[in-house]
């Protein structure tokens, strides 16, 4: 069955929560002017390698990821595959630590931090058990019920901005950020939500180029998340802040609105996606780990997944941690962004030149 | 004569048989049958004239009593059973040893069409099913002209057999739908079916599920637009509603006779609709974590607003909210159980506990009594009393989240109710599919 809204709003969703927290203090740390620019890099670096593994996949009818790498041999698909899974677990392990720290500063001071992270894990180990077309659906229904908030806060939140703060547009040598620590750390908005692709061609069907299309709503929504404390604040001010984002929707004073803080509410909305991330990126995990073991029941891979995955958050001890852990994933994160698509990519064309030779 | 001697044994206990000499014309019979469910004076007035008018067709009289109805074997124990049970006459011809089942009149032990009793329509077709399979075959077969309509008839049980029909369109139905109701009513055929559960049983479905894999209906109007979106609508003997297959989300907002009205009508009552889902579910979690976690998200004024309305209540407020919600959910479990006279007291007694009494006994807050009678009007604002049962439970989830971790608790507990109703499937197709493609 074709799955292209489904699949387009999970991309859209998954992105979404991810955007707001970390990203737009990375680009400020990498750049003082024309921020645009990084985050266009950024977004075209994503574009073209999502371009290619779509393509990749496009050549293999109903196979997954690994389907396709074991037509290389196994100790290729093992190769490939297990930084992947690395990937996979430590970007869950990342986000779930990351996402409990920034509840309890915005939100929950008095609850103890294991006690959000169960909670932060519970619920995607419950998602991910539910198979990926369930996932999809539960995306749906998220979109129908909190996007429609997600995007009035986006809305008001050029309540107190000045335009001025958008000049200067650029200035010379704007393209040496490119191997700066900071742009690597931004790019992790890019990473973890498409590859999922490759792991749902068996059950879901999906239209490859309104897919690319449709990734370019992501880009004005990538600018916003960045620009709106830019314009709220200033370059000075906004790169001195933890949550940028956060902190310029906080400034918002709408006095019709029963509730104070509207932060709140589009802070949790965020975390409802980000659950439903962590969720989605646990099932592809799941889907790499049953490989190897096909005997297990995946119910049971999984939930020891969530176990292994909060033990490990429970041992990340500080926000600086955080933030060293991040760095060290950045590794893999380019490993995964960059070598499994162009990968991909190589699997297909090697397909394709193979049928052309044999008939 | 085996074959009444049979009968004489298997009915030995049932006083409710009749075996009685009489003449069709000038031939010696025996009828046979069951007093409750057969009126023999007019069976008897019946066959005399038809028997009149075929006199000259048979030859002799066996051959006469055979053009009044079916003969049956004389060693059909089973089919003689069965054609007494279902209401018919047997005419028993001692010369010739022929038993015959001839249809007889019945007694009116089914009540007339009527209007519904559990859905109210306004402005719309106003017949309701009622407990004959019969009469509401035919209500369907009214609303729905189509040569398309498909009916399939099943009598399954082994110790008592009940008639189901299975309805669809033959153009519409999706077909792996089609292929495993069929496949489970043909290997289950020896299951009793007395309830519901019986027969999601039989029908191999989840016995636990939170949320009815059927979507119940006593009128015949929603039962034809499901029809036509392509579902299977079941229909029991003795039971007065059809049951959809599979149930889904939308049949919670959307009432067939909504499209009676205005498409801005229309839209506006499913959105009223929805927001009442969202309201009970929300409501009573929302009033535990403002007021025992995230106080602060409020507006100081309103924020001194709910600290004042609680002053002096001695729990905290989770347990506040539950006490109420029990009593709450005993009024309504009540008032189904009561008869329509003594209904009003229940109304008067829980108007006084939970109006001013509770409040100024100071157990409760009397914002509580507001946001709970709110959720509680809007549960009755979804379509369908099962689903919102359903929501009824959700609800307690989210609130106990909402106790524990604040806001946070209610959004991730609406995660889970979001991600639980995406999973759940009837015969694979899921509940959760909002639009699904007309076929053909």
């Amino acid at each position: 069955m074709d799955k292209t809204l489904q699949v387009i709003v999970m991309c859209i969703v998954t992105h979404l929560g991810l955007m707001f927290f970390l990203f737009p203090s990375d680009v400020m740390e990498t750049v003082d002017v024309g921020h645009w620019l990084p985050i266009l890099v950024g977004y075209l670096l994503h574009f073209a390698f999502v371009a290619l593994y779509t393509k990749g996949l496009a050549y293999y009818d109903r196979h997954d990821l690994i389907d396709i790498f074991l037509t290389g041999g196994r100790t290729i698909a093992v190769l490939l595959l297990l930084p992947l899974a690395v990937y996979f677990i430590m970007v869950n392990i990342i986000t779930v630590r990351a996402y409990s720290e920034i509840i309890t500063i915005v939100f929950l001071s008095n609850t103890p931090l294991w006690a959000i992270m169960a909670l932060l894990l519970t619920i995607p180990t419950y998602i991910a058990m539910t198979g990926i077309e369930s996932i999809f659906r539960t995306g749906m229904l998220l979109a129908i019920l909190f996007l429609p908030i997600v995007l009035f806060v986006i809305c008001v939140s050029f309540h107190n901005t000045d335009w001025h703060y958008l000049f200067p547009l650029l200035e010379r040598d704007s393209f040496n950020f490119i191997t700066e620590r900071p742009f690597l750390k931004s790019l992790f908005i890019f990473t973890g939500s498409f590859l999922f692709l490759g792991f749902v061609r068996p059950t879901v069907t999906y239209n490859r180029r309104r897919i690319l299309i449709a990734s370019w709503i992501l880009l004005p929504l990538v600018l916003l998340s960045v620009y709106i404390p830019l314009l709220t604040f200033g370059q000075d001010t906004a790169s001195m802040l933890q949550f940028p984002f956060i902190l310029a929707v906080d400034t918002i004073d709408i006095t019709w609105l029963m509730f104070d803080r509207i932060t709140g509410f589009f802070l949790l909305g965020m975390v409802t996606f980000v659950m439903l991330f962590v969720g989605l990126v646990m099932w592809a995990t799941n889907r790499l780990i049953h490989r190897c073991m096909p005997r297990v029941r995946p119910e049971w891979i999984t939930l020891m997944l969530g176990m292994v995955i909060f033990a490990a958050s429970l041992f990340v001890r500080d926000w600086g941690s955080v933030h060293r852990l991040f760095w060290w994933n950045s590794i893999f994160r380019i490993y995964a962004f960059s070598v499994i698509p162009l990968a991909t990519y190589l699997f297909g064309v090697m397909k394709a030149r193979k049928l052309q030779v044999s008939p | 004569m085996p074959l009444l001697h049979e009968l004489k044994l298997r009915f030995a206990s049932d006083d409710d048989i009749f075996f009685q000499p009489d003449h069709i014309l000038h031939i010696p019979v025996v009828f046979i049958g069951l007093t409750s469910l057969l009126d023999l004076i007019q069976t008897k007035e019946r066959l005399t004239k038809d028997a009149f008018a075929k006199q000259g067709l048979a030859a002799d009289d066996a051959g006469l009593l055979r053009q009044l109805g079916e003969s049956i074997d004389t060693g059909d124990l089973r089919s003689a059973v069965t054609s007494l049970l279902s209401g018919k006459m047997i005419v028993f011809h001692k010369p010739s040893e022929t038993f015959i089942a001839v249809e007889a009149a019945s007694k009116p032990l089914t009540r007339s069409v009527e209007e519904p009793s559990d859905e109210s329509v306004i402005h719309g077709p106003r017949s309701a099913f009622n407990e004959d399979i019969d009469t509401n075959l035919g209500m369907v077969k009214r609303q729905l002209n189509s040569d398309k309509l498909a009916v399939k008839s099943y009598a399954v049980g082994a110790n008592s057999r009940t008639r189901i029909n299975l309805l669809y369109l033959e153009n519409q139905v999706e077909p792996a739908l089609l292929t495993a109701i069929i496949g489970r009513f043909e290997s289950n055929k020896e299951l009793d079916v007395c309830n519901l559960q019986q027969l999601s049983r039989m029908l191999g479905l989840p016995s636990w599920a939170a949320i009815s894999p059927y979507i119940r209906t006593e009128l015949p109007q929603d039962t034809v637009h499901y029809l036509m979106r392509g579902k299977a609508v079941l229909l029991l003997d003795r039971f007065p509603c059809a049951l959809v297959l599979p149930n889904d989300l939308w049949s919670m907002l959307a009432v067939q006779n909504d499209l009676n009205y205005p498409r801005l009508f229309t839209l506006s009552f499913r959105l009223l609709r929805l927001a009442g889902v969202l309201c009970h579910i929300l409501a009573p979690g929302l009033y535990v974590a403002v007021v025992s976690v995230n106080p602060e998200i409020l507006r100081i004024e309103m924020a001194l607003t709910v600290a004042q309305s609680r002053l002096g209540v001695p729990y905290p407020a989770l347990v506040e909210t539950l006490i109420l919600l029990f009593v709450l959910e005993m009024v309504m479990e009540a008032s189904v159980r009561l008869p329509k006279s003594i209904g009003p007291t229940i109304t008067m007694v829980g108007g006084i506990i939970l109006g001013q009494a509770v409040v100024s006994a100071k157990l409760v807050s009397n914002l509580l009594i507001i946001i709970l009678a709110a959720a509680t009007i809007a549960n009755f604002t979804i379509s369908g009393f099962v689903n919102s049962i359903s929501i009824r439970l959700f609800k307690y989830v989210i609130l106990l989240l909402a106790a524990f971790y604040g806001i946070l608790g209610l959004l991730s507990g609406m995660v889970l109710v979001c991600a639980y109703v995406s999973s759940v499937t009837t015969f694979g197709i899921p509940y959760a599919q909002l639009a699904r493609k007309s076929r053909g």
